[in-house]
């Protein structure tokens, strides 16, 4: 099968991947302001782990990759009720969630 | 073979998921009271009880169920054993902190059981979806236990934290799976042990999915650079739940960390090696500097936990079958000690609330002779002295390392043990030399039973149980194929 | 099971009295460790008559003790003939001091803790004697020893105690460095530390040389002499004996059963024990040979002259335990041993004795203020003299005797057919044999006979000691009378080999057993003619003419303050060791401490100050800093990856 230069590859979905990956990592730690930031962020790493397996799950023909990603998803899903929830109480208790004032821990 | 035996080795952890969610409805339907939530804590160590018993009664072989991704075998049942002893000290001591601060829930313990169920995940993983729900399971029971006194602001900012952190290092174990599976096309440990050719070169995709996995495994047991949640974390948690994650969840995330490198990726034991070398440096060192700036108990207890895991990392470091024994019977020696530990950060509590100070602790040999003693001795052990305890515990890791031609990663051990040993004989100071300050109130029955268990496993562990320990985790360590 | 119970009894009993004596009250934890110890006591008659007349050795393995890498040794016990020989000693005197400190101490307001020393010395020692590799023997060394720091310090109020148990404490440092050295040369050379093992492969490094500070010795000949410098220190030979006189500053049962019977004696067990390597050491078994002789020689010379009653005893006991080394020395190993078990007989009589009249003269120890005291405490006078008539070997010749008769005749003899140079270890033995009858029967005159030197307040109120501490003295007195004539067929008689078994070795070339029974007629006359004449000189000078021992010590004025002052080892010692070594700690607490210690510790600690700072500053709190160090890692080790080439 012949391949021409716009032809869309394995290459190129990790390279998408890679950029997300690196994106939603910057966001978490360039980030200062806001905590649901980093959760919006977590969830861009999360697709890009997604986009491996299921580019990969489907250039192998293997279907291992996309149950995985299904899997991902799921769990995604309960991590951000919980870390929401967090979030929540953490609100409650100090009137703020910017990134900057968690700090009371430190050393 | 009947379809239900087909699934006897998982039976353990049935009875755990099973029974987390019966005290689930346990707790749902009855009146909340802290009586009943506390009869809830004595049924989850019940339940913990009954697995640990299913665990010894399974037979001393190594049984897949669902296609490998489940791993029954000696190495894993050592390690479940360990943890299930963890989770229910970890609930016995809580009734007491609880209790006092008006928090005692039933969630405690249903949430501690369901944990249980991830790390008996994690350590029998044997496929990267496995491995991953255990993870998940497990880290998600963690930041909802870390934040479970929902009025106070530094255990929620510990949990906001461990969640922020630990979504991060999630990300990071997944994405170097995914490259993983690309590269090799299987998410099965022994399926990519078979696809990485022996003495040949894993290709760099493999090489850095391994260094994304290894990070992602690096943050669950706190290994340097993956370790800076745990002094905020340990600091801010409700103390019970600090010894939970101190005790059983390292346990969990050791042996999933042993048993990825040593099952998945026998054939790039070299490239592994030097991260694995490279934390255990970075911990050994960093647990023994660190911890001597430190005057909250907790705090230095995170520390000098990260430590202790740099010496398992090197037993990992040396590769064989000595090293992985040597991380066993340390595994088994540092969760006594740090139970008895925290038994006594537990105790120390005053009419006014706890405290957690180590300045809290002068003249504590003058107040409470007996609690000085115990925690002077488990000082000493986790100082490595001998014939105490930790003093073997760091022998079989070393050793190994020694033999494997890492004499030189010893040598740095040896020297941070010796700094180390520098804020745990500067605590027995404190306690033996200092002007007393006001006694500790009375101790609840749980915590000393948990103090006395601990010092006597530490000062008699040469005579027993150290050598059946030896000899299990000498069976145990050759399941895992070298 | 038996065995077990022979050597975790006192354990037990020691436990029980330490842990819960306050709790339970003195008299009860008295009778516990009393108690399990007399039980102990009747057990190890029967494994005696079992084993060392029945033959039945046996090894019980009790755990699994300390593996890493080669060394791997198991606790165990080794029970043959030498082992129930010992076992019978150390039960035997053991409980009967219990029974007698129970009187002796009654005065005492802490006996439980004396009572829980006291069998955990007992258990100490029987490891010792029990033990099947040299790691275990090590740990029953280091326990005796520190049981007997703290019985000899027992009364800890008391400074002279203090000084006493710490000076006992460091000589035995220097001897145990050396036994330590032996034992870790052993496991060099064999890779092993069990004694079977090492007896089988013992003979394989004869002649071979290894290197040592520079020099190739022989390999043996070096651990043999290393592993003795050990016994040398417990079993307080020349040199090393210094500590054994002032551990007479502890309470006196505690004399008779670790100074006297047991402890002291463990240097005697160790050479027979591991008679296997020595006998195919034949240089260190001639330097036993020459230390024991001298210090048999030394300590009967010093014991001639002392005026504290149990400070005689202690010199004599140091003499005697020479004899044993002259005995080993001379490959004679049964008799050595022979004397071991005899001499716990009358050597604890003898301490319990001196107890008894310490006891009635209100702990007055120095003989020159007592006298006249046989009417006073009539039983105690006939069982000191019983002791008496058996250490200094009362007997006839080719008959019967009392125990010492027969036991250290036979040394003597040994000596003799051994052939040492000039015969010297015979004649000094003989000589010794002289004083120590002289100094033995002084000690009785001077205490019970003539005019009495007590004020007569002490005098009149000297009484009898209870029953309880009269019991003990009768039962030690039937064993000095009968223990030497009873047992001397199987120690050392011609049937000697059956007896032990195993448990001793002898070279092929080795004959001393026989040839002592063949030595010429005037050497066995000897030692008797020694006996009666040191008898005959102490009668004259301390009862028909008591005026003579001043005029004889001042006409020998220079010679008497020789013996007097010990040889002045104390004073050389303390020149030599003690002086420098305070005068060293000065100077470096003076000069080194401010230049070194504030130099160069405050400086590495500075530096770990300096680190640790740092290490906390990069622990900042914020979760972005946290999650930047997580991705600086993975990007350092990425890189790392990528430079090396794709690895």
């Amino acid at each position: 099968m012949e391949t021409g230069i716009w032809e869309i590859g394995i290459g190129h979905y990790l390279t998408v991947a890679a950029c997300l990956l690196t994106l939603g990592m910057f966001g978490i730690f360039l980030n200062r302001k806001n905590v649901i930031i980093i959760l919006m962020s977590v969830e861009l790493m999360l697709l890009a782990v997604n986009i491996n397996l299921v580019a990969f799950a489907h250039f192998s023909g293997d279907l291992v990759g996309q149950v995985f990603a299904l899997f991902i998803l799921t769990v995604a899903a309960a991590e951000t009720a919980i870390g929401l929830a967090i979030i929540v109480v953490y609100y409650r208790n100090r009137g703020s969630i910017a990134v900057e004032d968690i700090n009371m821990m430190k050393g | 073979m009947t379809e239900a035996a087909t699934y006897a080795p998982i039976y353990p952890e049935l009875v755990l998921a099973i029974g987390a969610m019966a005290l689930l409805m346990f707790g749902a339907f009855t009146r909340e009271t802290d009586d009943n939530a506390q009869l809830g804590g004595w049924l989850a160590i019940v339940i913990l009880a009954v697995a640990a018993g299913m665990i010894l009664a399974q037979p001393a072989e190594t049984v897949t169920v669902f296609n490998g991704a489940f791993i029954v075998d000696p190495f894993g049942r050592f390690m479940k054993l360990l943890m299930l002893a963890g989770s229910a000290f970890a609930i016995l001591m809580s009734h007491g902190y609880f209790k006092r601060h008006r928090a005692l829930k039933f969630e405690l313990p249903v949430l501690i059981l369901l944990g249980t169920v991830g790390m008996s995940m994690m350590i029998s993983a044997g496929d990267f979806i496995a491995l991953y729900l255990g993870v998940e399971l497990h880290s998600l029971v963690s930041y909802v236990l870390a934040a479970i006194r929902r009025d106070d602001v530094r255990a929620s900012e510990a949990g906001l934290k461990y969640f922020v952190l630990g979504a991060l290092s999630s990300g990071m174990l997944l994405y170097g799976a995914s490259l993983i599976y690309g590269f090799t096309g299987t998410t099965s440990l022994a399926g990519i042990a078979a696809a990485i050719p022996p003495g040949g070169v894993p290709s760099l995709g493999i090489i850095i999915g391994l260094v994304f996995l290894l990070a992602g495994m690096a943050f669950k047991v706190a290994a340097v650079p993956f370790h800076m949640w745990s002094p905020d974390v340990y600091e801010g948690s409700p103390t019970p739940i600090t010894a939970f994650f101190a005790a059983a969840g390292k346990v969990a995330a050791v042996a999933l960390l042993t048993r990825v490198v040593i099952a998945g990726f026998p054939n790039a034991v070299a490239q592994w090696q030097q991260i694995i070398v490279f934390a255990a440096i970075g911990s050994m060192l960093l647990g023994a500097f660190a911890a001597i700036g430190q005057t909250n108990l907790k705090r230095l207890m995170a520390y000098s936990s990260i430590g202790h895991v740099g010496f398992m990392l090197v037993g990992l470091a040396a590769a064989n079958a000595d090293g992985v024994a040597g991380i066993l019977i340390y595994m088994a020696i540092y969760l006594a000690m740090t139970l008895g530990v925290f038994a006594v950060i537990l105790a120390m509590r005053r009419e006014e609330g706890m405290v957690e100070d180590i300045y809290e602790l002068a003249g504590l040999a003058q107040t409470d002779l007996k609690m000085a003693a115990v925690l002077g001795v488990l000082l000493f052990s986790l100082a490595g002295v001998p014939p105490l305890a930790g003093f073997f515990a760091k022998w079989y890791v070393l050793a190994p390392a020694v033999k494997a031609g890492l004499g030189w990663l010893a040598i740095i051990g040896v020297l941070a043990s010796v700094v180390s040993a520098f804020y745990y004989l500067r605590i027995i100071k404190i306690m033996f030399f200092d002007d007393p300050k006001p006694a500790f109130e009375k101790s609840d029955a749980a915590l000393v039973f948990v103090m006395g268990a601990s010092v006597i496993f530490t000062l008699v562990f040469v005579i027993w149980p150290g050598p059946s320990i030896l000899d299990a985790a000498n069976a145990a360590a050759v399941t895992l194929k070298f | 099971m038996i065995y077990t119970a022979i050597v975790f009894l006192p354990l037990l009993g020691a436990l029980v009295a330490g842990l819960f004596g306050r709790l339970i009250g003195d008299r009860p934890s008295e009778l516990v460790t009393t108690a399990f110890l007399l039980i102990a006591a009747v057990l190890s008659w029967v494994v005696f008559v079992d084993v060392a007349l029945g033959h039945n050795t046996a090894r019980v393995p009790l755990m699994r003790w300390v593996t890493s890498g080669e060394l791997d040794t198991a606790w165990a016990l080794k029970i043959d003939t030498l082992t129930a020989v010992m076992l019978v000693v150390v039960t035997t005197v053991s409980s009967l001091v219990h029974l007698y400190s129970i009187g002796y101490m009654h005065e005492d307001d802490s006996r439980p803790r004396f009572f829980a020393y006291l069998s955990l010395f007992t258990f100490a020692m029987l490891m010792l004697v029990t033990s099947d590799n040299l790691l275990q023997m090590f740990f029953g060394w280091e326990g005796v020893g520190l049981a007997s720091y703290l019985l000899i310090g027992f009364w800890y109020k008391k400074p002279s105690a203090n000084a006493a148990a710490i000076k006992a404490f460091v000589v035995n440092r220097v001897g145990d460095f050396g036994f330590a050295l032996g034992i870790f040369g052993l496991f060099y050379v064999f890779k092993t530390i069990n004694l079977d093992a090492l007896f089988a492969a013992a003979p394989s490094a004869v002649g071979k040389t290894m290197n040592f500070v520079g020099y190739d010795i022989d390999i043996l000949t070096l651990l043999c002499l290393l592993l003795f410098m050990g016994a040398m220190g417990k079993s307080a030979q020349f040199l090393l004996h210094t500590w054994l006189p002032d551990a007479m500053e502890g309470p006196t049962p505690v004399s008779a059963l670790i100074h006297a019977a047991t402890m002291v004696t463990a240097g005697v067990f160790m050479v027979a024990r591991l008679s296997p390597l020595f006998e195919l050491a034949p240089t260190a078994l001639q330097f036993v040979t020459f230390i024991g002789a001298i210090t048999a020689f030394f300590a009967a010379t010093v014991g001639l002259v002392q005026n504290d009653i149990k400070r005689v005893i202690a010199y004599s006991t140091c003499s005697q335990l020479g004899y044993m080394f002259v005995a080993c020395g001379v490959g004679a190993y049964g008799v050595a041993i022979f004397h071991l078990f005899t001499h716990a007989f009358f050597k604890a009589l003898l301490f319990l004795g001196a107890g008894s009249v310490i006891h009635a003269m209100h702990h007055e120890q120095d003989m020159r203020n007592m006298g006249g005291l046989a009417p006073k405490i009539r039983f105690t006078w006939i069982m000191m003299l019983i002791g008496t008539l058996a250490l200094t070997g009362v007997g006839i010749p080719h008959l019967v005797g009392f125990a010492g008769f027969h036991s250290k005749d036979g040394i003597i003899e040994a000596a003799f057919a051994a052939h040492t140079a000039h015969n010297y270890a015979f004649w000094l033995l003989v000589i010794a044999a002289f004083m120590t009858s002289f100094y033995s029967w002084r000690l009785i005159f001077l205490t019970f006979h003539g005019p009495t030197r007590a004020d007569h307040h002490a005098f009149d109120h000297a009484h009898e000691s209870p029953p309880v501490m009269l019991v003990p003295l009768a039962v030690l007195a039937v064993g000095a009378v009968l223990a030497g004539a009873v047992f001397t067929e199987f120690f050392i008689g011609h049937h000697y080999k059956e007896f032990w078994g195993p448990a001793l070795f002898e070279a092929p070339d080795n004959h001393v057993m026989h040839a002592m029974h063949e030595v010429p007629e005037w050497v066995r006359w000897a030692p008797f003619v020694a006996m009666l004449s040191g008898l005959g000189l102490a009668y004259l000078f301390y009862i028909v003419s008591p005026t003579l021992p001043a005029r004889t010590a001042a006409a020998f004025r220079p010679l008497y303050l020789f013996f007097l002052n010990k040889w002045y080892f104390d004073e050389l010692y303390d020149f030599l060791f003690v002086r420098p070594a305070s005068a060293i700690g000065r100077a470096l607490w003076k000069g080194v401490d401010g230049a070194v210690i504030d130099g160069t510790i405050d400086g590495t600690a500075n530096t770990v100050g300096w680190a640790t700072t740092k290490v906390v500053k990069l622990q900042t709190g914020y979760v972005f800093h946290y999650a930047f160090a997580m991705l600086i890692g993975i990007a350092l080790v990425i890189t790392y990856f990528m430079m090396k080439g794709g690895i």
